[in-house]
């Protein structure tokens, strides 16, 4: 075309390419007293290219009427066609679909700056001309990008504006445009960029331009992610981010350490969901992923240089954040299990157990192959590892102690792992989290095992895990850390006790070592009761007399603990009986008195206050007896 | 053991003036102050008034060893810095200021010998998950920070200074403002994108005389300034701003946000089952700290009282709402009680019905209360539950109920203590039998292998089983002692066992220890320290056993 050669093309191309620069590149550089001075030279460049446009077109307009009637045609064509989109008054690579396109680019830059230099209306405004204009044609590879770019700017606009469904709106129709033209043509389409190329300039390359077109579809999913969040349909958020994901992968577009940590945090929302072939998918699609980052420099040359010292730093604390979403997963995965196989008193439960094995035959090949398909994370060349490593671990609920016991195995490698870079001198917190992980992925394990002396075995791993550690811990600076070990050692305890107290009663006689031992499990469990019940008491050592409402429940329930346990010690000394149970009584009556003080407190410990109330009244009578039975003994 | 206070600018309730169908927003604080007028205004805060309201109270608990915190948050020029340092002028200075005066003040005055304080203070700035020293010109690049179980969290290498009044403090803060109004600069960013603690490390050291043991209380005095709340999103920089809900993010770079929030939405209930590892983790590490930990916190939302800043002071104050319900993310996770809760019921029944089975003639209710009823009698009943099911039976039919009763009960109720006292009772039995064969028994009826008399001559058996091997003792008395199958004080049976066996002649010397002699019988018997050994080539490779009702390892 005559007009791209000439002198008035080329001036507009070069202010179009300075206008671009002034907008991405000088504007970084703006002082802060003036931050959008870039911005506004840009725009009046813009505004005189649109200018220029104008009368370009016409022109060309003239001139195409004056020699040939073909491109002025060409609108009656579209319009007279039959089937044509209603509406449509030409196609869009048509010369007047190109023109319409031109001046839509502009409006759509000016759109968005207006928008950066917090003008929305303005920039909502010519937004709508931009749209207005390709809305005349139908959709060609010369304009579904901008289509889909201003759509997308629409969206945030809105957005901002909370008008979230008239953004979804915008970026609902930009999903289906572009599904619809990869269906119909799929072209490579004209890139933004390219509208203003004067002739011997060189076009972006296909594979930019495929890239670019791609990457603002991704940009929609991703909008349309925060947009179903915003409107609080997860579901379908966490659907989109997951493909965001999928095509950061397929189109090359993503740094390896933050596409596996999105990867792995997503892996924890479909855990949440309970949807563990997904969570397993991103966490093995994660694992192999962080290995593109590179290989972990050495401590040796992470001494000679701070760059490598930061990477390796880098590289190691993301490779044990991923095994820390593993071990959750594993954990969840168990966990999830007991809640469906256990019954009312926290047993397994043999007959559901069956229920649940013949379930599984029948459904769950069907529904995995079906899911599968719609998530995977398709990249040639890590497809192959990711599907290896998923191999390594079930996602189906584990039904029994030899499939908990596999999934247990790879948490627990998994523990090691994340302990590598999370150690206990730095990292405190995290390292006892990690610790806490495993000592739960024991207790849950515990449960599936049903020799009592085995299962007896693990929740004493849990002790030794925990129990060295809370005696380090610096109360005034892990105060809460020291509770939840406080609490968390009491209840192993307990659980000991009471698996030594199920294997005795098989036993016709307790023997004395036994009761030895049985006594020393309810004290240690009563002495961390107690500890986590003195951790609440002000510097001076009062006891509060009000609860503050996150220990409210827990110290009731310590104190209902320890009063059970102190009933359940075993003496043959009628006189520490008598004390024991007075100690009992006291502890229950603490609690009865505490919920007469504070009424509030009531519905935390129902149940428990219903029974220490039963206690309180019943307990005299047992003490009484060994009274007498003391009496008569004298 | 938390505290937080929001001290806002004289908004309880916010409206916007441009746009007055908006419905009021509504906030709560413990105290709220007003500084845009001067003196003469009856509303007007001084400087005085709110170091008084927060500071005062704040230094009494580091006093008390506790560590104590004041957050500052808003939009710049709202007033944050004039709250927090204020200015040269009398009766202009800020609670920083106020606050180190005071504590030094306190210490002056001290007169006890025995105790003495110390105090270091550091400076630090976070600026994009780094880390800088503001008082060390000499450390470069980030700083990395960590916990340690004892010491608890620290940055690493960060440097302390120790001061002695309030002139060293304030020079030091002045010498790290500039530090960080010149890194500022060069990055050509404002400081208001970065967070400043400045920390003041106190320690109490008591000397007690009679263990002449140093002990101290160390608290940590932290003041934050956290990054201006204003436009930090423009040029990507994250600052502390809090985004209005609906808001898009258009980098792909926070999509890390979107997922962990998308994860986040469930576990805030109970312990978290999830594990997210996207976080601001300097300031997550800093709120953790102070909002989560042992300390206690004060929050200062400093507001523009302007229109034309609605949307910031909205945005502040929705920040120091969040940040006021932030409790310890750490929940105790407790174990189910259902099986406690079960056990106990249980127990609660049998103490019931044994209340019933005694003949105690009375009706427990659901309170615990004791109601009077007659419960085996034909005569008329007052005030007695309509339900009784008692009323007609007589009275030989009653006792036997009463008796089968009190048998299931008996059953029932057989706790641990009753176990023990039937092995008690057995026990004792069994001592007896064997005290009749010359076995001796401790005291406690304890597992006898590990007890072994020193002073007395004994026998032990042994056994190819060592668990078997010295479980029993058979002591030798004063004088003649006979070992064999019949008519003999220590009764041993076996195949190779004499009807006489061997007999013992202890007699007591000048120690009054005892020491043996023996006569040999049929066999060989060696003896050393006072403990007669069989050897085994002695009885034909066996060991002495003996007849018991009750195997030995038993006991």
């Amino acid at each position: 075309m005559a007009a791209h050669q000439s002198t008035e093309w080329r001036t507009v191309c070069e202010k179009f390419r300075l206008a671009q620069e002034l907008s991405e590149i000088e504007s970084r550089k703006d002082p802060e007293n003036n931050p959008f001075r870039s911005k506004y030279k840009a725009r009046d460049l813009l505004k005189e290219i649109h200018c220029s446009l104008v009368k370009i077109h016409i022109e060309e307009e003239e001139e195409g009427e004056d020699d040939n009637e073909a491109d002025g045609g060409s609108m009656q064509i579209a319009e007279g066609e039959p089937g044509n989109e209603c509406g449509k008054t030409c196609t869009g690579d048509s010369p007047a679909g190109l023109r319409a396109a031109r001046l839509a680019v502009l409006q759509y830059y000016l759109g968005v700056n207006h928008i950066e230099t917090e003008e929305l209306s303005a920039g909502e405004q010519h937004l709508m001309n931009c749209m207005k204009l390709i809305d005349k044609c139908t959709t060609t590879r010369e304009n579904v990008s901008l289509f889909i770019q201003a759509r997308n700017q629409l969206g945030i606009l809105w957005a901002g504006r909370d008008e979230i469904e008239k953004a979804q709106g915008f970026l609902e129709i930009a999903e289906s445009m572009y599904l619809l033209y990869m269906k119909e043509d799929g072209q490579p389409p004209l890139d933004l960029q390219d509208y203003f190329v004067s002739e011997g300039e060189e076009l972006s390359q296909q594979e930019k331009i495929r890239s670019r077109f791609e990457m603002a579809y991704t940009h929609t999913l991703y909008y349309l992610a925060q947009v179903y969040k915003n409107l609080e349909q997860y579901e379908r958020a966490g659907q989109y981010c997951h493909s965001t994901l999928q095509r950061q992968l397929e189109y090359k577009q993503f740094v390896p350490l933050e596409w596996a940590i999105n990867a792995a945090t997503l892996s924890q929302y479909y855990i949440t969901k309970t949807r563990y072939m997904e969570a397993r998918h991103c966490l093995a699609a994660a694992s192999v992923i962080a290995t593109l980052a590179g290989e972990i420099p050495s401590e040796a040359a992470a001494k000679e240089s701070d760059a490598e010292c930061e990477k390796r730093e880098e590289l190691l604390q993301k490779r044990s954040e991923i095994a820390r979403c593993w071990i959750k997963y594993c954990l969840n995965l168990m966990q999830d299990a007991k809640k469906l196989l256990e019954d009312n008193i926290g047993e397994l439960d043999l007959d559901r157990q069956e229920e649940l094995k013949r379930a599984r035959q029948n459904e769950e090949e069907e529904k995995e192959k079906g899911r599968k398909s719609a998530i995977l994370f398709g990249s040639s060349d890590t497809f192959d590892s990711i599907c290896s490593l998923e191999e390594k671990i079930s996602s189906m609920l584990p039904l029994d102690f030899e499939e908990a016991r596999s999934i247990f195995l790879v948490g627990q490698s998994y523990v090691a792992q994340a302990k590598e870079y999370f150690a206990m001198d730095g990292h405190v917190t995290d390292h006892i989290e990690i610790l806490q992980d495993h000592s739960a992925l024991f207790k849950v394990l515990a449960f599936f095992e049903q020799d009592l002396e085995r299962r007896c075995k693990m929740h004493k791993r849990r002790v030794d895990l925990l129990e060295p550690i809370c005696k380090d811990l610096n109360a005034q600076y892990y105060l809460l850390i020291c509770r939840q070990l406080q609490f968390e050692l009491a209840e192993s305890y307990y659980e000991m006790m009471d698996l030594k107290l199920a294997v005795a009663d098989k036993q016709d006689q307790p023997d004395v070592h036994t009761i030895k031992k049985f006594n020393n499990l309810c004290s240690s469990s009563m002495k961390y009761y107690q500890m986590f019940l003195d951790s609440i008491r002000s510097p001076e050592g009062k006891f509060p007399e009000k609860l503050e409402d996150e220990v409210l429940r827990p110290a009731l329930v310590a104190k209902f603990r320890v009063a059970r346990l102190q009933s359940k010690l075993i003496s043959n000394n009628l006189a520490t009986q008598l004390e024991n149970l007075n100690h009992s009584l006291e502890s229950y009556s603490f609690i009865v008195q505490y919920c007469e003080e504070n009424p509030e407190a009531k519905k935390a410990v129902e149940t428990e206050l219903e029974l220490s109330n039963e206690m309180v009244s019943l307990l005299p009578l047992k003490i009484n007896r060994i009274r007498s039975n003391m009496a008569s003994c004298n | 053991r938390q505290q937080r206070r929001t001290s806002a600018a004289s908004l309880q309730c916010i409206i916007n003036s441009k746009q007055p169908k908006e419905a009021p927003k509504n906030f709560t604080f413990d105290y709220s102050y007003w500084s845009h007028s001067s003196e003469e205004d009856p509303s007007f805060a001084s400087q005085r008034k709110v170091y008084q309201d927060i500071g005062e109270e704040m230094l009494l608990h580091a006093f008390e060893g506790y560590n104590v915190c004041i957050f500052a948050y808003g939009q710049t020029g709202a007033g944050k810095s004039y709250t927090m340092m204020g200015k040269q002028d009398p009766g202009q200075q800020g609670i920083i200021p106020q606050m180190c005066e005071d504590l030094f003040r306190q210490t002056a005055e001290n007169t006890d010998p025995d105790l003495s304080f110390s105090v270091e203070v550091s400076y630090m700035e976070i600026y994009c998950e780094r880390v800088r020293d503001l008082l060390n010109p000499k450390s470069r690049g980030a700083l990395r920070v960590r916990e340690h179980p004892i010491m608890g969290p620290y940055v690493e290498d960060l440097s302390k200074m120790a001061v002695t009044n309030y002139s060293d403090i304030a020079d030091l803060m002045d010498t790290g403002n500039k530090a960080r109004t010149v890194a500022a600069t060069n990055m050509n960013e404002t400081s208001s994108r970065s967070h400043a603690v400045f920390t003041i490390l106190f320690t109490q050291r008591r000397h007690d005389n009679m263990t002449s043991l140093d002990t101290e209380k160390v608290s940590k005095i932290s003041l934050v300034d956290l990054a201006g709340s204003e436009r930090a999103d423009s040029s990507g920089a994250k600052g502390m701003r809090l985004k209005e809900g609906a808001n898009i993010n258009k980098s792909l770079t926070t999509l890390g946000k979107v997922i962990s929030a998308l994860a986040d939405m469930h576990g805030s209930k109970k312990r978290r089952s999830d594990f997210i590892p996207y976080r601001d983790s300097v300031l997550t590490w800093l709120l953790r700290e102070n909002l989560g930990g042992n300390s206690r916190t004060a929050m200062i939302a400093a507001l523009s009282p302007a229109d034309i800043n609605y949307e910031e002071t909205l945005s502040t104050l929705r920040y120091a709402d969040r940040a006021k319900q932030i409790k310890c993310n750490a929940v105790i996770n407790e174990d189910p009680n259902a099986r406690l809760v079960r056990e106990l019921k249980e127990e609660v029944n049998r103490l019931k019905e044994l209340l019933l089975s005694q003949g105690l003639s009375n009706l427990i209710t659901a309170s615990g209360k004791y109601t009077h009823t007659h419960s085996t009698s034909d005569a008329p009943m007052e005030g007695v539950a309509p339900t009784s099911p008692t009323t007609h039976i007589s009275k030989e039919e009653a006792a036997e109920r009463l008796k089968e009763t009190e048998k299931i009960i008996a059953e029932l109720n057989e706790t641990w203590e009753e176990k023990l006292r039937k092995t008690e009772s057995i026990r004792q039995d069994r001592e007896a039998l064997l005290a009749e064969m010359g076995v001796s028994v401790k005291e406690d009826g304890g597992t006898v292998g590990v007890f072994s008399p020193k002073r007395t001559p004994h026998l032990v058996n042994l056994n190819e089983d060592p668990l078997m091997s010295e479980c029993l003792i058979y002591y030798i008395k004063d004088g003649v002692t006979r070992v064999g199958q019949e008519d003999v004080d220590i009764r041993l049976t076996g195949q190779f066992i004499k009807e006489l066996h061997c007999v013992f002649c202890s007699e007591v010397n000048e120690n009054n220890e005892g020491e043996s002699d023996h006569t040999k019988v049929t066999h060989c018997i060696t003896y050393r320290n006072a403990t007669v050994m069989l050897p085994e080539n002695t009885v034909g490779e066996h060991n002495p056993q003996c007849h018991l009702p009750l195997p030995a390892k038993t006991l």
